[in-house]
């Protein structure tokens, strides 16, 4: 990547990993519990985010050094919600089927702390470009999370993937389900998803001993 | 006040913000590390929810709400501005965060500064404005409802930070797999609780409006069956009177 | 640069010029766009009306596809022969419009003391008739909403749900299809009352082949979602329980 530096690597590809939104930085839960039921949920949200974010980022960056510090929690929300909102109104306008899929999503975006959170810590104090990056990067590190917890919710509570059936058919007792192997239902519970994230979170800090809290 | 006691055991238990519908988690998780700063956290909650709840029911029925302007006219009768309501919910939110954020900074600065980030991190709260946007999409009645409704979510919220808190306080004692020191073992005790919470699912699942008119007619025959009972009874006392005589 | 940030005056005035940005700009975009989002509801009700009565594309078991956009306004006229406004006890028959009725502002009306107005409609399909009832509840996060239709007899021909935001995989999956389909050939009526649907999740009976019990089977994880369906199901069953029984007995 001739176009970036290695310190605007580091912006992309740390939130992948190390300084995860999700599992280190404890932003952006609610949403990642309450959509990972369904694969194609957590893949929709993840899009989501990545643009406003991104978009977010930019803006605030821009606009930076003329928000008066009272008011920016105020100035941040209403960026956020009225990008959302535009986009919401033209989606209806002009891809209504879209829009029908997204409109779960609306009010989960603009309270993502996730979106608040990087303002608050990046783009308030950063460039625009830099701030898309970690825009960028931060969003797609909050994805990973959302697409393991939702592979693993749809895949073991209800047998199928992205609405496949890929272990064979429940009803008709094929593929797996022939050799008596059943859905378990607890794991589209939204509480399993608190539990897979902490599954996760174990797996990570196991495998870098630097993340360990005391 | 038979509705106020439902709505209130309704939103501190079984629709209870964490447990049930996931709204607040962030500060829920980042902030529950001891039991005095998430006692403050929780009280900060309390009040912000207890406050902008009823303000916005106020915006919602004068101002958003399809035919809200009527009052200012019959040719305002037909505006619908619904589509602002997150902006406006959200505006009214954040300044009264920022309102608690001064006042706490001015009488408590130790609390301030153990709140630290969080603070302004109430206003994106998604339990703050879950709140207000709930009480929108339920229709909540009266403007009274509407405070109960965030008062007593509020205590619920509190609620659940005071028990992981707590829970997180004693397991610093235990042996917990390094790895899942910290944050892992909140997610899965979180987990855990809200299962126990789902259990409070079967009460008061009633919303059936139907259902409390039929009760209270069944009620309204039982009574009348005691009137006839006792008449007859009467009667009876009557004609064994009767008889004596 | 030179402004400074702190002053409460530049702070008022930022606000002040906010305000104005962000609500000329958003009230724009809501005028400018009202007009296409109105033509795209009205298709949605008119194709959620059709799929109700069994006017649909449904090709195989799993899908749900509805009469397309463009031909749906000729297949409203076609299959949907009287639209009736119940109001106060008094039907009336000619408005052509009773389907563009907002339930939730009758909900209002009825809950000030005034009456409100019940929309009903009559179709009609192969030479049978369908009453179909608009329906409108509370899911666990918002409004769900949706048609019944049902035959002289009071046995439900085919259902029609939606929901403006209940959870992806969970609540959400009452728009699916086997979940409607299950209402189809159980009655709304029991023991000689008007009494709805009960969604069960103990009625032992998964498959759905018992169609006298009024009661489907439940949606894992969704129980307040579940639960709100039918409280939606038997209020609207009750409200129009007088005209239903008008039209149950008239012949």
């Amino acid at each position: 990547m001739g176009l970036l530096t290695k310190k605007d690597q580091a912006l992309i590809l740390d939130p992948l990993a190390d300084n995860n939104p999700i599992t280190i930085q404890v932003l952006g839960i609610c949403s990642a519990l309450a959509i990972t039921a369904e694969l194609k949920a957590s893949i929709v949200m993840g899009i989501s985010v990545l643009f406003v974010l991104g978009v977010g980022n930019v803006v605030i960056s821009l606009i930076r050094n003329i928000i008066p510090s009272k008011i920016r929690i105020i100035v941040q929300l209403v960026v956020v919600a009225t990008l959302v909102i535009i986009v919401d109104q033209v989606l209806k306008a002009f891809a209504y089927e879209l829009s029908k899929t997204l409109a779960v999503f609306v009010g989960l975006i603009i309270t993502n702390c996730i979106i608040m959170g990087r303002f608050e810590a990046f783009a308030l104090g950063n460039g625009p470009w830099k701030s898309f990056l970690d825009g960028i990067g931060n969003s797609l590190g909050y994805a990973v999370i959302l697409i393991i917890v939702g592979f693993f919710r749809e895949l073991l509570g209800s047998g199928t993937l992205l609405g496949f059936q890929v272990l064979g058919d429940p009803v008709a007792k094929t593929g797996l389900y022939a050799l008596g192997y059943e859905n378990n239902g607890f794991m589209v519970l939204s509480p399993m998803a608190l539990i897979v994230v902490g599954i996760i979170i174990w797996v990570q800090r196991s495998r870098n001993k630097d993340l360990i809290e005391d | 006040m038979l509705e106020h006691l439902e709505l209130f055991f309704k939103s501190v238990f079984v629709s209870n913000m964490v447990f049930a519908t996931f709204l607040g988690m962030c500060s829920y998780l980042a902030v529950s590390k001891k039991v005095s700063t998430a006692v403050g956290l929780g009280a900060a909650v309390i009040f912000v929810l207890a406050v902008t709840v009823p303000l916005n029911w106020l915006l919602d029925q004068y101002l958003l709400r399809d035919g809200a302007l009527a009052w200012l006219g019959p040719e305002y009768a037909d505006y619908d501005l619904s589509f602002l309501s997150f902006i406006l919910f959200i505006a009214t939110i954040a300044t009264m965060v920022q309102l608690v954020e001064i006042v706490v900074e001015k009488f408590s600065p130790s609390l301030y500064n153990s709140l630290g980030i969080f603070l302004p991190l109430i206003a994106v709260n998604c339990a703050i404005l879950g709140g207000s946007l709930f009480m929108q999409s339920r229709d909540i009645a009266t403007i009274g409802l509407a405070f109960n409704y965030g008062l007593s979510s509020g205590i619920g919220w509190f609620l659940a930070i005071l028990a992981i808190a707590a829970i997180r306080e004693k397991i610093r004692y235990s042996n917990v797999p390094a790895p899942l020191r910290g944050l892992g073992i909140t997610f899965i005790v979180t987990g855990l609780m809200a299962i126990g919470f789902n259990s409070f699912g079967g009460m008061l699942t009633g919303g059936d409006e139907g259902a409390k008119e039929e009760l209270q007619q069944s009620a309204k025959t039982e009574e009348v069956k005691e009137d006839v009972k006792k008449e007859l009874e009467k009667n009876e006392v009557s004609f064994n009177n009767v008889q004596n005589n | 640069m030179a402004i400074n940030t702190e002053k409460n005056s530049y702070t008022v005035i930022f606000a002040a010029v906010m305000v104005i940005v962000v609500g000329s700009l958003l009230a724009f975009v809501a005028s400018a766009l009202k007009p296409a989002i109105k033509e795209n509801q009205r298709f949605e009700k008119q194709q959620n009306i059709l799929y109700a009565m069994g006017v649909h594309e449904n090709s195989d078991a799993g899908s749900v596809n509805f009469i397309p956009t463009d031909k749906v306004e000729e297949a409203f006229a076609k299959h949907i022969k009287e639209q009736w406004v119940i109001q106060g006890g008094q039907i009336t028959k000619d408005d052509t419009e009773a389907y563009l009725i907002d339930l939730k502002k009758q909900k209002t009306a009825a809950k000030e003391g005034r009456p409100p107005k019940l929309p009903l409609f009559v179709g009609e399909k192969d030479g049978e008739t369908f009453y179909i009832i608009p329906m409108l509840g509370n899911g666990l996060w918002d409004a769900i909403w949706g048609y019944m239709s049902v035959n002289q007899d009071m046995v439900i021909q085919g259902v029609f749900f939606d929901h403006k935001a209940e959870t992806p995989g969970l609540g959400a999956n009452i728009k699916q299809r086997y979940f409607m389909d299950d209402f189809i050939g159980e009655s709304i009526r029991k023991d000689n009352s008007y009494y709805g649907v009960d969604v069960s999740k103990t009625n032992n009976d998964p498959t759905n082949n018992d169609k006298v019990d009024n009661q489907v089977d439940a949606l894992a994880g969704a129980t307040i979602t579940g639960d709100g369906l039918a409280a939606m199901v038997k209020a609207t069953v009750r409200r129009y329980a007088p005209y239903l029984e008008q039209i149950r007995t008239e012949n």
